[in-house]
């Protein structure tokens, strides 16, 4: 079952299955919904593996077309899928992590009453986040960028019925809408300077073509990081992200932790060799990453709801990928993000299990002392958070380090990447053991109503035993990305990397659970309060956006309500009602002004063509 | 006339053949269950007689036809089509008319004359085909002979089209005294010695286009088509406006082809004004159409100017190639389209004794009580307004790239006009569709049937298949072309 003939069951089976529950829309009976729904994606992943374990042994990348939709002159967009090492790894995060997120599922939606419609875009988002990792072209990676956006759209809005959620679905709709919109710009740009979509083909050709520093691939890289920054979250687009919290927690587990916000880093990465020739792009890529891991750290520290700190957290975890991307380690962004896959998923699914078993309480001050009443969950986060800290022997660890010794041995600006990313690193362990702390420490404010079951048990177990071993995975990427090497690095910079995580681990036990150090003083002062709350908004990025673009286009809109443009409009719509009605009355039904409409035309023609005489 | 002639001839001989042993049977035995599925028998052989047929082609027989490839593919699309039309004329005739055993006689000799026009390669076989198909569409139409619309369209569509066949037949015969010759390539080399002012070339191509024009119904020539489609049954309005429609478009090739009328400026002009008259005119008379018929009939003549771009773009040498594969793949996406549109109208029909018309309010809520057939329709309409994934979008983006690289840029922008104008009413057909009536509410009639409902499966499978896997087929149309 492995090699390329069988490519294409992969997406096939969580397709087949949303399209069985979507055109049976409910109908189907609970059970069969749940062995659709998950057991789709277990084949799925099934064939990843059996794909993975090929492609481990012969080391061969698959290229084949499935069919090609249609040749029209010098356009022909296939159905086609390229498969190498960076595929691998990525389907196998989605497959995987999506496998047990669906499983958990089964047990986090079992008394919601659109289970069905809940796996059918489950399932769906899967075969698309598939197609967009598997795809050759930039077409088919296109239909499916797309494709995830909107089942994140309707994920984010699962529950309709909430206007809030509708709003927060819009949001992220309409604000990744900027970044795609900049990506299908840089797509065209790519389709008219080297006449091709494939992205193999394409990369080959601007090699040729282009020498590092033109400016064309500068632009088109731009575009495309336009598009990554959308998807991913990241500065200045990162807004949406947060509010998409509204869907349920598995979705966000799965959307927007572990899979459909890495696509922006898979997309760089995919066309890192387009990006080496633009290195203005590439530092733009650092330095983006950077300023988002700093903004999102901070941010994640005065919140208070549990998923919007995760939230922020994962903004902040990306930053660092992109960080990783920009200094050209993409073999250690690329590992990141799947340990981030891991770790993250499941600490999003321990603080779904807090919230299902806590009467839906969002609210980290109103939970306290869960450790001996959740035991499952409380291992499960602790593990999760160590790994997020990056605290050493983590999954974390070994993926966060390279990045930080990446950052410090880019020359010039490296040292203080390497700053920025070390006291991202520090706020990282303070908010995420004060989650820790605040939660499953302390006393006990809210008491849960039941335990979580085993199909959401054994998924937090299997999560955590990949954040733990996730570190020593070798990734078959060598032969992807150039070889990389960050040279000889001194030990006290290595040292210090390695403590940071430790020293956030004692801050944040200081200041949440032992006590002995306090800033009550400082946050009950005003500066300290305007700076709590400017964090706590997200640092007015709403508010700015709000005040930059929302509402100057609502006050446009409603001045325009009745105005010119309008009228254009319904002109054009009057004018053809008015010709329609001119027109309709020649048609008569007298046979005698048929006739003679007849003649006239011909006429018309002899005269016209007589005229070629004069 | 060899052995080899005759095998290339094979599907007219077996439609021929059929004709007679159907006339035959009818002179015997009285029986509508016999001689309709007798018919549909004929049908299917004479498609399938296309295929060995393939194997001694191209090759001229007598000089009247060509019997190439592209030939035998159509005359395999249009006895298809004749078969659809008997299937979906069984139901639509029982109590029309007093006897309709003719009527299937009528439509095989009418398939026949398509057929013909298919193989044409002189002027001779051009108004035998085309007189055979149209004397047989003249009774057709006018078959059920209880109600008086029929009767309308049938006396209405012969004046004119007899009108326009003498037009054609003047054009004809300048063009004969010009050059004394009758095939399409004979003339092509015998015009070639002509000098282009020549007035009784120039008014001989008027006259022809003004012929031809009237039979695809372009502008100014297209007044009749309302009142015919809407008064014709509907199965014969679905054969008229596809086989009848593409017979011709696909003669009408051939000759501008091979007769090289490419050459003469004056007549591209000319084309090119026809061609955007018919997508604006068509498509904004159909605009407020409340009757589903007349408004399939505008979206046919603003279809049959997106058509003609092919021919402007057959003007220049480089782009002509793709311009038939364009033609021919346009063609065959439409006759399937155009097929289960009108399909379903014949299908359902609110009044029993009024079925020849089809309002917007008899398809309302067909949804929620047909859901197969307003699947069909819905398909079609999307088909008709070039959505992705059907074959009409596939067909559209063809023309489209074939005119680009003409660089056509006024018939492109009134391609985009009208297509941006025919959403509109092929939507508001869908939003009938898909509304809820009141439970009460019901359908005065609607055929069923296993029949039914596997020719609306096979056509629905088509139309996405030319859409998304349209590959094969156009694979084919460049081997043949």
């Amino acid at each position: 079952m492995a090699g390329s003939n069988y490519l294409w069951l992969i997406p096939f089976f969580p397709l087949l299955s949303a399209t069985l529950l979507m055109v049976t829309a409910g109908q189907l009976p609970k059970k069969i919904i749940g062995f659709l729904g998950a057991g789709s994606i277990a084949l799925s992943a099934l064939c990843v593996a059996l794909q993975a374990q090929h492609f481990l042994a012969s080391g061969e990348i698959m290229q084949v077309t499935l069919w090609t939709w249609m040749s029209v002159a010098n356009f022909a967009p296939g159905i086609a899928f390229y498969i190498d090492g960076l595929s691998i790894v990525m389907m196998s995060v989605i497959t995987g992590v999506g496998f047990l997120i669906h499983l958990y599922s089964l047990e986090f939606m079992d008394d919601d009453s659109s289970y069905s419609r809940y796996f059918a875009y489950m399932n769906l988002f899967v075969a698309a986040m598939l197609l967009l990792v598997m795809a050759d072209n930039l077409l088919l990676l296109y239909l499916g960028w797309e494709g995830v956006g909107v089942c994140s759209y309707l994920l984010v809005g699962f529950w309709y019925r909430d206007p809030a959620n509708g709003k927060a679905a819009r949001k992220a709709f309409v604000v990744t809408r900027v970044g795609d919109a900049a990506m299908a710009l840089g797509l065209f740009l790519l389709f008219t300077e080297l006449g091709s979509l494939d992205i193999q083909t394409l990369l080959l050709a601007a090699d040729s073509k282009w020498q590092s520093g033109d400016l064309i691939p500068t632009i088109a890289t731009a575009l495309l990081l336009g598009g990554a920054v959308g998807k991913s979250a990241q500065l200045p687009l990162h807004t949406w992200l947060p509010d998409a919290m509204a869907g349920p927690t598995p979705v966000s587990a799965l959307i927007h932790a572990a899979t459909m916000v890495t696509a922006g880093v898979y997309l760089i990465a995919r066309h890192y060799s387009l990006f080496l020739l633009a290195p203005i792009t590439l530092e733009a890529v650092a330095w983006i990453g950077l300023a988002t891991l700093l903004i999102a750290a901070f941010t994640a520290l005065a919140q208070q709801d549990i998923k919007r700190i995760l939230a922020y957290s994962t903004i902040s975890q990306i930053g660092y990928m992109f960080l990783a991307l920009g200094v050209g380690a993409f073999s250690a962004g690329i590992f990141h993000l799947m340990t981030h896959a891991f770790f993250k998923a499941l600490l999003f699914l321990a603080a779904g299990a807090v919230i299902h078993c806590l009467h839906h309480e969002h609210n980290i001050f109103k939970m306290g002392g869960l450790r001996t009443r959740l035991p499952i969950v409380f291992w499960s986060f602790l593990i999760g958070s160590a790994a997020l800290a990056a605290l050493p022997f983590t999954s974390g660890f070994y993926s966060k380090d390279p990045i930080l010794l990446s950052a410090w041995a880019m020359p010039n600006i490296g040292s203080y990447l390497w700053a920025g990313g070390l006291l991202g690193a520090l706020l990282t362990a303070i908010y995420s053991f004060r989650l820790v702390f605040v939660v499953f420490f302390g006393e006990a404010k809210t008491l849960p109503n039941k335990q979580p079951g085993w199909k959401m048990s054994l998924p937090l177990a299997l999560l955590c035993l990949l954040s733990i071993i996730g570190g020593w995975f070798v990734l078959p990427l060598d032969h992807v990305f150039p070889a990389y090497s960050h040279g000889e690095i001194n030990h006290s910079v290595e040292i210090i990397s390695i403590a940071t995580p430790l020293i956030g681990l004692a801050i944040a036990y200081g200041l949440f659970l032992g006590k002995q150090l306090s800033i009550s003083g400082f946050t009950q002062s005003t500066l300290g309060k305007a700076l709590q709350s400017f964090c706590f908004s997200g640092w007015r990025f709403d508010a700015l956006y709000q005040l930059l673009w929302v509402c100057p286009y609502q006050v446009l809109a409603q001045l325009w309500r009745n105005e010119p443009i309008d009228y254009l409009y319904r002109g054009i719509v009057s004018l053809m009602q008015w010709s329609n009605e001119q027109l309709s009355k020649l048609q008569s039904g007298e046979l005698r002004w048929y006739a003679t409409s007849m003649v006239f035309g011909l006429v018309i023609l002899v005269l016209i063509m007589l005229r070629s005489l004069s | 006339m060899s052995t080899a002639d005759l095998l290339a001839l094979l599907p007219l001989l077996v439609l021929s053949v059929g004709a007679l042993l159907l006339m035959l049977q009818i002179a015997f035995i009285r029986n509508v269950q016999f001689s309709s599925a007798l018919t549909l028998l004929i049908f299917a052989l004479a498609a399938l007689s296309c295929g060995p047929a393939t194997d001694y082609a191209p090759r001229l027989v007598t000089p009247l036809l060509i019997a190439d490839k592209l030939a035998l593919l159509f005359t395999a699309l249009f006895c298809l089509a004749g078969f659809v039309t008997t299937v979906l004329s069984m139901d639509y005739m029982q109590r029309r008319g007093d006897q309709p055993e003719e009527y299937y006689l009528l439509l095989i000799l009418s398939s026949l004359g398509a057929c013909v026009l298919a193989y044409a390669e002189h002027l001779g076989s051009l108004i035998l085909g085309m007189e055979l198909l149209s004397v047989a569409l003249y009774a057709l139409i006018a078959y059920p002979d209880k109600s008086i619309l029929p009767l309308e369209a049938a006396s209405k569509y012969l004046v004119l089209s007899g009108a326009a066949s003498a037009t054609l037949l003047f054009g004809f015969a300048l063009l004969y005294a010009i050059t004394g010759s009758l095939g399409f390539s004979d003339l092509g080399t015998q015009l070639a010695t002509q000098p282009s002012g020549n007035i009784m070339l120039l008014v001989a191509m008027a006259l022809i286009l003004a012929g031809l024009g009237f039979k695809l119904s372009l502008v100014p020539f297209h007044m009749w088509t309302p009142d015919v489609y809407q008064g014709a049954p509907s199965p014969v309005t679905g054969f008229l406006a596809s086989v009848a429609k593409a017979a011709i478009f696909l003669l009408f090739l051939r000759l501008f082809i091979d007769a090289k009328l490419y050459r003469y400026n004056m007549l591209l002009n000319c084309l090119a004004l026809v061609a955007i008259l018919s997508m604006l005119v068509g498509n904004v008379l159909a605009l407020q159409q409340d009757n589903i018929k007349r408004m399939l009939s505008y979206s046919s003549i603003a279809h049959m100017g997106y058509l003609l771009i092919i021919l402007v773009v057959c003007g220049s040498s480089n782009n002509r190639a793709l311009a038939i594969e364009a033609a021919s793949y346009y063609l065959i996406a439409y006759t399937a389209t155009t097929l289960a549109a009108f399909g379903l109208l014949s299908l359902i029909s609110a009044q029993q004794q009024q079925r020849e018309n089809v309002l917007l309010d008899d398809v309302s809520g067909l949804f929620w009580q047909q859901p197969l057939l307003a699947g069909l329709m819905l398909i079609a309409l999307l088909s008709l307004a070039g959505i992705p994934l059907t074959a009409g979008f596939v067909a559209k983006f063809y023309i489209f790239s074939a005119a680009i690289s003409g660089y056509h840029w006024g018939l492109i922008a009134a391609l985009i006009l009208g297509s941006a104008i025919g959403i509109y009413y092929y939507l508001r057909v869908i939003f009938y569709m898909s509304k809820r009536n009141s439970p009460s509410y019901t359908l005065a009639s609607t055929a069923s049937g296993w029949h039914i409902s596997s020719l609306s499966t096979a056509l629905m499978i088509i139309i996405l298949l030319l859409g998304t896997a349209p590959q094969p087929l156009m694979a084919y149309l460049r081997s043949i072309l």
